[in-house]
């Protein structure tokens, strides 16, 4: 692979790819945990609110990096695609309060962070029916284990 | 049905909606853009979660320190996540990969916060896991006609 690697000073040598999406399992991880650690002293609403505040130094970060980028998209697509972002957010956002709430109603972290990683069985619905994408057999495969894996947390 | 696994089905359904959402929008702007549009939303929702909703405050430090925590956390990883795929990882590999999150989320709750399992949610942890990476990988191309 012609990656450059992340290996210096007797760190081993692995993909840079890899290694972010190490990093990414770390921090989706934890904040499953956190999450739970938050709920059990706060509402879904107040929870929400600190996330927010949360993203704010990210939020700064990427402003600062875009802030040079030239946009070359027609008004319009980009007038869309700001719509769609912005509709991620809300939605997004709301997603989360049921998120908080399902672990302030007693849910574990345990067992929530299962369930709710299943959110593609959905996005994977949804582009069958309006993107007109088709399935190939593993996604099939996932679907069906997804239906599963919901019956037995239930338990 | 739980109540719990109510608020939790309603989180996927709407998060599984962003996976749409969040494809239509990158389809029309960078995702550096996306992101701020997608943040400015999150913060709207707040405002009005403010208005609306009248939370209650009075929060213990270690409470307050999580939640912000789990904002950083989540932000950072989708930032982690779109690097890796711009470091030349392939998509399907890496969204795989990066679905078994919840595997260290499991592993955090029973070690930290002594959360146990019965049989059939192990199972079922297990096997949302595998669903979870069977469903991130790309559609194989069917043959035309």
């Amino acid at each position: 692979m012609s990656n450059p690697v992340i290996g210096q000073r007797g760190f081993a040598k692995i993909p840079r790819w890899l290694f972010w999406s190490l990093l990414t399992i770390v921090l989706w991880g934890t904040w499953g945990l956190v999450s739970k650690v938050a709920s059990a002293g706060m509402d879904a609403y107040v929870n929400q609110l600190l996330y927010t505040t949360g993203l704010v130094p990210l939020m700064i970060f990427v402003a600062w990096t875009v802030r040079r980028q030239h946009s070359s998209e027609p008004r319009r697509v980009r007038a869309q695609g700001i719509f769609w972002a912005f509709l991620t957010g809300i939605l997004g956002g709301v997603g989360n309060i049921f998120f908080f709430e399902a672990l302030v109603k007693g849910g574990k972290a345990s067992v929530v962070a299962p369930v709710t990683a299943l959110f593609p069985m959905i996005t994977v619905l949804l582009a069958l029916v309006f993107l007109k994408e088709r399935l190939g057999r593993l996604q099939w495969s996932g679907l069906a284990l997804a239906f599963v894996a919901i019956y037995l947390l239930s338990k | 049905m739980h109540l719990w696994l109510s608020f939790a089905v309603l989180a996927l359904v709407l998060w599984g909606i962003t996976g749409v959402t969040q494809k239509l929008s990158t389809n029309c702007i960078s995702s550096e853009r996306s992101f701020l549009w997608f943040s400015w939303a999150m913060i709207a929702l707040s405002g009005a979660v403010l208005f609306v909703a009248h939370p209650h405050w009075g929060l213990g430090r270690l409470v307050v320190l999580c939640s912000i925590a789990g904002g950083a956390l989540n932000g950072l990883g989708a930032w982690t996540s779109f690097r890796a795929l711009e470091s030349g990882g392939k998509a399907s590999i890496v969204i795989s990969l990066v679905s078994l999150y919840p595997l260290l989320t499991v592993a955090l709750a029973v070690l930290l916060l002594r959360e146990r399992l019965n049989l059939a949610q192990t199972f079922g942890a297990i096997t949302a896991i595998a669903a979870a990476i069977l469903l991130s990988m790309e559609a194989q191309q069917q043959p035309e006609g």
